[in-house]
């Protein structure tokens, strides 16, 4: 394996050249798999789903974090339970809903499974605790039901409300 | 060689999936994510906030519904915290592998049953199911029998089908999803006369191999019973058999476990009968085969039969009531052992003695000079009293008011507002009865009370205005520590429930009652508690619990407590 600070190129959609350590770049396991079968890789990657902006931000997270250790066997459970966020992320997160769903597709494509759950996590706080009609306003999303049908799926889904 | 052969070719990713368009302002972004995107931010939000997000669009509507998601929804709720708490219970015992989720639903503890065979299970209503017990929050819907004339009309529960039998009408079946209708019914006498004999006793069962058959079984006055089969996919009901001399009085009480029979006449004879359906050389049907008989005087009412298979062993046990000097009312379970030819095996008695002393802790013995007074009559078992007297932490002065008893948990009522709950111990060597402990809760009376083999009762106050859920499943975990039922474990299930909220929230309410009403005989607001006097809590299973009840005009009304 190649020793940290061994500098690879990432080549975004927007064809702009952004160099990143390895082992930042290895907390995404398509490139982490892909250099592990290329055995020592010196050419740009492409990454042709990911535009310069967001795949800086996607480099910043991974640089933040790539000291966490490895794939945590953290129960399931527990983690979906919790919707926390550490501060840092929670800063990191902070950004247009447009760079947010960026960085949910992006990590999504390059698994970084942890930046993934980060988003989702942030997508999920959004949506708590609100009615539908302001997680249809926050999200923009269209109501296609029918006034009968809006009711009568109100009516189905009421027992849990005051919970 | 094969993995590195395209080592020389340019490293190339995988094409995107989907190209995407570059958003502006006040555009869904949200619903551009790929179904499974959402399914995982779904599955970082609880229960309530599922069911919001069902209400937004018809694609938010499905994947929120997402039955995957529920099933974890459930696990993480019901079935986790309890797999933890036995975990924790029994940890000097088991070593227990990690817990944790799995989608096979027949690896979580005791949960195996929802893992129906080709059914897909609905997790949003299981779940839905779950969180309506907790609370006690159900639906009741009412329907009035007239009061025949001669004898109350009997009433039992199996398999989401109510039986009841009358002299006038005959036994009838009601699908308890729709208690308006009846499914089919059939004379208890053919051709009907007046002069037949009442029936006394009523018991049904899902019949053996077969899961889409119930066998019900009426017991008469004379002493005669007749079974009958309800084919639940045909729905067809038909009488398998009669017998018309076999207890010699009025059988008072039954039980049934198809292909076995357990009774117990007017005269405290306990019979065992294997009724084998098919035919014999002739062409005639069997008859049901005499395995044994007892005979019992100093058994008193109130008691309770069971009949159950394990393995190789049919056991039938009979739980009854006597008076003990030292004690007052107490138990006595006799569990009789046959091998599936219907041979018997053991026969072996157990009593409540024992541990209505047992649960006294040694330092609380000196407290009060009360306790010689009622000690010095104690004639206890085994001289235990003689040596270190104490008075018996539990001492029923007036006899139950009801028992129940579905192995492993035995259960009695008392008119003392409170329930005595015991486990029943019964190994390949011995029967004995443990973890003798009083359960508080009922703010009155109580009449009745029914335990499923799962750990859930139902108890219900004399007049019928206070009806509890308890899950005495920890008592199990605790076995060995005499540990008590501290956290209030009951749920008090009644109509009031709905009430509280109809005052909040007068508008939602009103439209789901008139939902409930619907044209049938059912009310949800005037019930006349004054009027109507409890007569039994008939039975429950996983979606709801039924009662009768008997008013004072003459009618009887079965309550449907509908969870779902």
């Amino acid at each position: 394996m190649a020793a940290a600070g061994n500098l690879l190129t990432f080549v975004s959609a927007d064809n702009v050249h952004i160099e990143v350590e390895r082992d930042v770049a290895e907390r995404s396991l398509l490139i982490k798999n892909m250099l592990e079968d290329l055995g020592e890789a010196t050419e740009d990657i492409p990454i042709p789903n990911v535009n310069e902006p967001v795949l800086r931000k996607v480099i910043e997270w991974c640089r933040h974090h790539k000291n966490d250790p490895p794939a945590s066997t953290e129960d399931e459970d527990s983690r979906r339970k919790t919707t926390d966020i550490d501060e840092w992320d929670q800063k990191f997160t902070q950004v247009d809903q447009e760079m947010l769903f960026e960085i949910i597709l992006a990590a999504n494509y390059l698994d970084i499974k942890g930046l993934l759950d980060v988003g989702c996590k942030t997508v999920a706080n959004m949506i708590k605790g609100k009615s539908p009609e302001e997680i249809r306003k926050t999200f923009n999303i269209q109501n296609d039901f029918t006034p009968e049908e809006e009711d009568q799926i109100r009516r189905e889904n009421e027992w849990a409300e005051d919970r | 060689m094969s993995k590195r052969c395209h080592i020389d070719d340019p490293p190339v990713l995988p094409p995107p999936k989907r190209p995407r368009t570059i958003p502006r302002d006040h555009i869904d972004q949200i619903s551009s994510l790929s179904d499974e995107l959402l399914i995982h931010i779904l599955s970082f939000l609880p229960i309530p906030s599922l069911l919001v997000c069902q209400q937004l669009s018809r694609r938010f509507h499905a994947l929120a519904g997402d039955s995957e998601l529920w099933k974890k929804q459930y696990y993480s709720r019901w079935v986790r915290p309890r797999a933890r708490r036995l975990a924790n219970a029994r940890r000097a015992f088991f070593s227990r592998p990690e817990i944790e989720y799995s989608p096979r639903v027949s690896t979580w503890l005791d949960h195996g049953h929802l893992a129906k065979e080709g059914i897909a299970t609905n997790w949003k209503r299981q779940c839905r199911l779950k969180h309506n017990w907790s609370r006690g929050a159900c639906r009741v819907t009412e329907i009035e029998f007239p009061q025949p004339p001669r004898r109350q009309m009997l009433v039992t529960f199996c398999a989401g089908i109510v039986f009841t039998a009358d002299s006038d009408h005959g036994l009838r079946a009601w699908p308890a999803e729709k208690p308006e209708h009846c499914l089919a019914r059939i004379a208890l006498a053919n051709p009907p006369s007046p002069s037949f004999p009442a029936p006394t006793a009523i018991a049904a069962a899902t019949g053996g191999p077969q899961q889409s058959l119930v066998d019900v079984t009426v017991g008469f006055e004379d002493g005669r019973f007749n079974v009958f089969t309800l084919d639940t996919t045909t729905l067809r009901l038909g009488i398998r058999f009669s017998c018309v001399e076999c207890a010699g009085a009025a059988i008072t009480t039954m039980a049934s476990c198809s292909p076995f029979l357990l009774l117990v006449s007017e005269h405290k004879v306990l019979t065992l009968y294997e009724t084998k359906s098919g035919m014999d050389g002739v062409g005639g049907l069997l008859a049901p085969r005499l395995l044994t008989s007892l005979k019992a005087d100093s058994i008193l009412e109130p008691i309770s039969l069971s009949v159950r298979a394990t393995g190789p062993k049919i056991i039938a046990s009979i739980v009854y009531s006597f008076y003990h000097i030292g004690c007052g009312w107490s138990l006595g379970i006799q569990e009789l052992q046959f091998g599936l030819d219907g041979q018997q095996l053991s026969s072996r008695l157990a009593t409540t003695v024992d541990c209505h002393y047992a649960t006294v802790s040694p330092g609380s013995r000196s407290r009060s000079k009360m306790e010689f007074r009622t000690t010095s009559y104690a004639t206890g078992p085994g001289g235990v009293q003689n040596t270190t007297p104490h008075e018996p932490s539990i001492s029923h002065h007036e006899p139950p008011t009801s028992v129940s008893y579905s192995h492993p948990y035995l259960l009695t009522s008392h008119a003392d507002n409170t329930l005595t709950v015991y486990l029943v111990v019964s190994t390949s060597t011995s029967l004995s009865v443990k973890g003798c402990q009083r359960l508080w809760g009922h703010t009155s009376s109580v009449s009745a009370v029914q335990v499923s083999d799962r750990g859930k009762a139902v108890s219900v106050s004399s007049r019928g205005d206070d009806i509890r859920i308890w899950e005495l499943e920890s008592l199990v975990s605790s076995l060995g520590g005499q540990k008590a039922l501290r956290d209030g474990n009951s749920i008090r299930i009644s109509p009031e429930n709905r009430l509280g909220r109809r005052h909040d929230s007068l508008g939602m309410v009103l439209e789901s009652s008139h939902d409930e009403t619907n044209g049938a005989r059912s009310s949800l607001v005037d019930i006349p508690h004054r009027l109507a006097r409890m007569r039994g809590c008939i039975g429950f299973d996983d979606e709801r619990v039924l009662l009768l009840r008997e008013k004072e005009v003459g009618t009887q009304m079965l309550e449907f407590y509908d969870f779902t």
